[in-house]
């Protein structure tokens, strides 16, 4: 058929004479010479390439040869760097003495591109913290070097090589998103420099646990394993899920599924949402016309999150089938969109509450909102969190970074009250802390925002499993949620 | 799956179906006549939307959001048209890139100005909620969608059929140069044509606001399904944008429900398949 | 430009290829070897565009499909020839597919089906989670050992652009580049003289499909780690842009273009915090006030001889339309 439709084309039409046809006629041997003599030149380039081996030239001696080798900077070549931040340090040690009294601390978190509001919360919590705590610990300055990564893992990683080779950075904490983090942690860990996070992919601290990286946040599924079983104790027998259609999603479900139908429930449908979905009519009228007990949203919050409960609430629902959010979904960015209708219709599980009736957190709630007009997001909280753990093992260390070292002194923080509640770390670099029922309420001025309603205590990445029993399942995925 | 169940998903298809066509047809006017891809279509409906957000916030009034959304871009689609794409008009790619720099530009700015979060404006009164049918609600502001849709590509086929500067834009369309040997100001054609596909791109924000949002990526987000319907209904084509995106905003609605293992590309594959099988798109224009 | 300038020049920029380790830091070396794969991507870009008048945005899909190969074999313990060769011959599977798509279109239809594709290609490295890993992307990638050091992958990197720049050159004196023109310039009169305006065209994707996969490859030795976003619609766009700023059909258009998107999303960006609106007012300006791209409106005797622009702007007309049937 379109072989036809191409004879068509055949019919001669007029047309300009073009350089084409000149070029045909005009075929001749002239630059042949020109193109043997640079391919001479082109293979003594591969020439040079190929036979520089170390030894024989300047740049060889840079050699990070064994896996584990912390030496990156050039030392032999000449060291250009611009930038005017730049710490003098022994070329040949990676690890931070505290000798010049300074620690240098890289944080890349997305500042432009579609991700942009995450970044910019996480720079003000990181500020937030050393601005009221003195930017000193364990006896050095802690100077941060910031970076944009755009929420695109290369650029993450070109940002995370100047941070190491450019900066001389001691530490690295940031990539918010789980391909920047996975893309960066791989890198700055195979440096031998700790790297802390507050990103939720699980096996970031699990099946790929790595000593020099450390979470100080909760895995996707962490908080909604109690989700499951506190649904099925609500009475709720069906369940309908609606995540994201990629591992975020996938993983956030996965906790809710497995607990939910391990205490006896069940989850009639799960529905996976490309990210990003423009309209979400299709998934209320789904939910709807399926009519579960209760409905769980593992959102990564956003826009997706909005225009999900705007479909919701403008097909009437909100406040017929309970919803239960995870961590991520009825956000303060959520709040500020969706206004009252939320009240009454969302519990979420959660281990950021900007509510919760304690000291440290309203301390942080009000000082964040004096400074930026807003009530602070998991991610300024998250970030605050890793710079007072990054602070407290500095000081453990006395102000010294040693690789997997200083992630140990790290995981060894316990705060009997911080932002996220009492917390320790596991053995695999993840946080063990309280996870909270949360409601939406207005406050006095009548802002929206959530409450704990109920608190389940020390939940674990691992929920009711040991660690090994737990890790012998693969991670959740689209077909694997726990059963 | 009940008959109920199945009208609201049609109904769901042409509501999103409606914001694409308003999107769309500005997209599809400016390419048919000036032959100019303008990926700051996107950019220009984003700008749109966050000017909408202001002044509802500002006035409370829903009216005068969608008359300041579409004024504003198509200001910024005079100042595009008079003072950047003039310069180059003719050279296609120079024109993609210059496009691509605008939207850079504003995309940017916007997130300078309203930060990354997402945004929404607050529907009318009169908008929100559920109307309610014999056996179902269906939300107001979706319905609301598909009228403004239907007023805007009617009065557009009223436009281009019984009027002059329908008359004449057709013949743009079909045949640049003789039109200006006519005696046409084709100048004063395209800036009017750019102006007018603006104002529909600002126009389509502020709509959108109300059930979407505004925030980084939404307009490169909501450009591809644009782009989508604009191929498969056929470049330059209003009819073709009008059935492109009643199409496919219910293959999209559909998709999803029936085979959403293939969500992610749903749209894409009907449009390929179009261009494979017809590759003018369904109503666009033989030589 | 006389050939004993031309000569000096590029033993010049052969010469500072070679040198550039020696004096600068790794860190800077690793941006240039950056440059070098995206301008490896824009110019596979190029070849289409350019000689072919076929401008895709979809070539992404393409590389990303090399690179997953890449990735694939190396976590399932392939050697080394066999992980390239599984690679090269993934992209040359999605290039045959993107060049059976398109060998019987042109202009607008050729670039809306390329970015179908790449769409599709996007989505599969979402959905396939079992092979891609998802969103998460693959970790663990690592560089055969020959270019394991940074210094060794940069001369590697330099050493294939070289000879893929060389070939290019060839490849545009050919007979076959010629034909490629013919058939650019006018489809009817190649037709009518009697060559394959599809074959031509498959042939065309098929090499451009080939050049994108050994940039998907070097991408992924390079970041030692591969997401979806390898394959986005952004990624893909950008490389187009890389080349309509470079300027389209020139030989070192492509390189050039990408050096400043390259520059200021890897490196500008670290210094000024609005580099998005800079990098659009640059693309602005150039279009402008240098309509042919920034090596293709150099004063002429600046240029390099082959490297005149060469009449791409067709492209976008949806000339398609004269395939109906009759």
């Amino acid at each position: 058929m379109q072989k036809t439709g191409y004879a068509a084309n055949n019919v001669p039409r007029t047309e300009v004479p073009t350089q084409g046809k000149e070029l045909m006629l005009k075929r001749n041997n002239r630059p042949i010479r020109g193109f043997t003599l640079s391919l001479l030149l082109a293979v003594v380039a591969l020439v040079a390439a190929a036979c520089g081996t170390p030894g024989d030239d300047g740049a060889a001696t840079t050699a990070t040869t064994s896996a584990a080798a912390p030496d990156t900077t050039a030392a032999a070549t000449p060291d250009t760097t611009t930038g005017g931040t730049e710490t003098t340090e022994p070329a040949t040690d990676s690890t931070a003495a505290a000798g010049d009294g300074t620690v240098t601390v890289g944080f890349i978190s997305p500042t432009t591109g579609f991700v942009a509001a995450l970044g910019t919360d996480m720079q003000r919590g990181w500020e937030m913290y050393w601005e009221q705590n003195g930017d000193t610990a364990g006896g050095v300055t802690v100077e941060t070097v910031f970076e944009d990564d755009a929420g695109d893992p290369e650029i993450a990683l070109t940002k995370a090589r100047r941070l190491v080779e450019e900066e001389q950075v001691d530490i690295v904490a940031g990539p918010i998103l789980a391909n920047t983090a996975y893309a960066v942690a791989e890198y700055v860990a195979g440096q031998g420099i700790p790297t802390l996070h507050i990103t939720a992919a699980d096996d970031l601290t699990q099946r790929e646990a790595d000593p020099h990286v450390l979470r100080v946040g909760y895995t996707s599924s962490q908080t909604n394993f109690p989700a499951g079983q506190w649904a099925f104790e609500q009475d709720h027998q069906t369940a309908v899920t609606l995540c994201p259609d990629y591992a975020f999603g996938w993983e956030s479900c996965g906790g809710f599924v497995s607990a939910f139908t391990e205490s006896g429930g069940e989850v009639v449908e799960q529905i996976w949402h490309p990210l990003g979905t423009q309209d979400f009519s299709t998934y209320v009228t789904q939910i709807q016309s399926t009519a579960p007990d209760v409905v769980f949203i593992g959102s990564a919050g956003g826009s997706d999150a909005i225009q999900l409960f705007q479909a919701w609430s403008d097909f009437g629902m909100a406040g017929t089938i309970p919803m239960i959010g995870n961590c991520c979904f009825a956000d303060q960015v959520f709040l500020r969109e969706v206004g009252a209708e939320a009240m009454g219709a969302v519990k979420s599980f959660t281990y950021w509450v900007e509510g919760r009736d304690s000291e440290e957190v309203q301390a942080f709630v009000s000082a964040y909102e004096d400074a930026h007009g807003e009530i602070p997001s998991l991610y300024a909280a998250g970030s605050y969190m890793m710079a007072r753990v990054v602070a407290e093992a500095l000081a453990t260390t006395g102000g010294q970074v040693n690789g997997s070292e200083f992630i140990d002194a790290a995981r060894g923080v316990s705060l009997d009250n911080s932002l996220y509640g009492p917390l320790e770390f596991d053995d695999y670099n993840n946080v063990v802390g309280p996870v909270y029922v949360t409601d939406i309420v207005e406050r006095e001025d009548g802002t929206l925002w959530a409450v704990v309603d109920e608190t389940f205590e020390d939940v674990s990445q691992f929920w009711n499993k040991s660690p090994e029993e737990y890790m012998e399942n693969p991670v959740f995925t689209r077909d694997y949620q726990g059963n | 799956m009940s008959a109920n169940f199945i009208l609201v998903q049609v109904m769901n298809g042409l509501s999103f179906g409606a914001l694409l066509f308003l999107l769309a047809s500005g997209f599809t006017l400016v390419f048919g006549l000036m032959r100019i891809v303008n990926l700051a279509h996107g950019a220009l409906y984003l700008a749109g939307g966050y000017v909408g957000i202001v002044t509802v916030a500002a006035t409370g009034s829903f009216f005068l959001a969608l008359l300041a959304g579409a004024v504003a871009a198509a200001g910024i689609g005079v100042i595009t048209e008079r003072f950047l794409l003039r310069r180059v008009r003719g050279n296609e790619l120079p024109e993609v890139l210059l496009t691509v720099g605008i939207a850079f530009v504003i995309g940017d700015l916007a997130l300078a100005i309203f930060g990354g979060n997402p945004q929404s404006l607050q529907a009318p009164e009169l908008l929100s909620g559920a109307l309610s049918f014999a056996s179902f609600g269906y939300p107001r502001y979706r319905l609301f969608m598909i009228v403004l849709a239907l007023a805007i590509g009617l009065g557009l086929y009223v436009v281009q059929r019984k009027t002059r500067i329908g008359a004449i834009m057709r013949a743009g369309v079909d045949d640049r140069e003789m039109t200006g040997m006519m005696g046409i100001n084709v100048d004063r054609v395209f800036a009017g044509m750019f102006l007018f596909g603006s104002a529909l791109a600002g126009l389509a924000g502020v709509a959108a606001a109300g059930q979407l949002t505004m925030r980084p990526g939404a307009d490169t987000d909501i450009l591809l399904f644009a782009l989508v319907v604009v191929i498969v209904g056929g470049l330059g084509s209003v009819e073709g944008a009008a059935v492109g995106s009643i199409l496919i905003g219910l293959i999209d609605s559909f998709a999803r429900v029936w085979i959403p293992e293939l969500s992610y590309f749903a749209v894409f594959a009907p449009m390929a398949l179009v261009l494979v099988l017809r590759p003018q798109g369904l109503f666009g224009m033989p030589e | 430009m006389s050939r004993l300038t031309a000569l000096v020049l590029s033993a010049a920029g052969l010469g500072a290829v070679y040198a550039a380790p020696y004096v600068l830091p790794s860190f800077v070396i690793s941006l240039i070897t950056l440059v070098f794969i995206s301008g490896l991507v824009a110019m596979s870009i190029n070849l289409l565009a350019g000689e072919a008048g076929l401008v895709s945005i979809g070539h992404a899909g393409i590389a990303a499909a090399a690179s997953y190969g890449i990735a694939w074999a190396t976590l399932n313990g392939m050697g080394v020839g066999s992980r390239v060769l599984l690679a090269l011959g993934l992209a040359l599977v999605v290039s045959a597919v993107f060049g059976l798509t398109t060998m019987y279109t042109r202009g607008i239809v050729y670039l809306m089906i390329s970015l179908a594709l790449g769409m599709v290609a996007y989505g599969l490295a979402l959905r396939l989670s079992g092979l891609t890993g998802g969103q998460n992307g693959l970790t663990g990638i690592v560089r055969p050992d020959f270019v394991d050091l940074w210094w060794q992958f940069y001369f590697f990197t330099a050493a294939i652009f070289v000879l893929a720049l060389l070939a290019i050159w060839v490849m545009r004196r050919s007979p076959f580049g010629l034909t490629l023109r013919a058939v650019r310039d006018s489809e009817t009169r190649a037709a009518s003289l009697g060559y394959s305006v599809a074959a031509t065209k498959f042939i065309a994707t098929m090499l451009s499909g080939l050049l994108a996969g050994i940039a998907g490859v070097l991408a992924v030795w390079n970041s030692e780690f591969i997401s979806p976003a390898a394959a986005s619609f952004a990624r893909s766009a950008m490389a187009v842009v890389m080349v309509i700023l470079g300027g389209t059909g020139t030989l070192f258009g492509p390189l050039a273009g990408a050096a400043v998107v390259v520059g200021a999303e890897h490196w500008l960006s670290s210094y000024v915090e609005r580099w998005p609106t800079l990098l659009g007012l640059a693309f602005i300006a150039v279009v402008i006030f240098m309509p042919k791209g920034l090596i293709g409106q150099l004063p002429r005797r600046l240029r390099p001889e082959t490297d005149r622009p060469q009449k791409p702007a067709e492209s976008i007309e949806p000339e398609a339309t004269t395939h109906t049937s009759a």
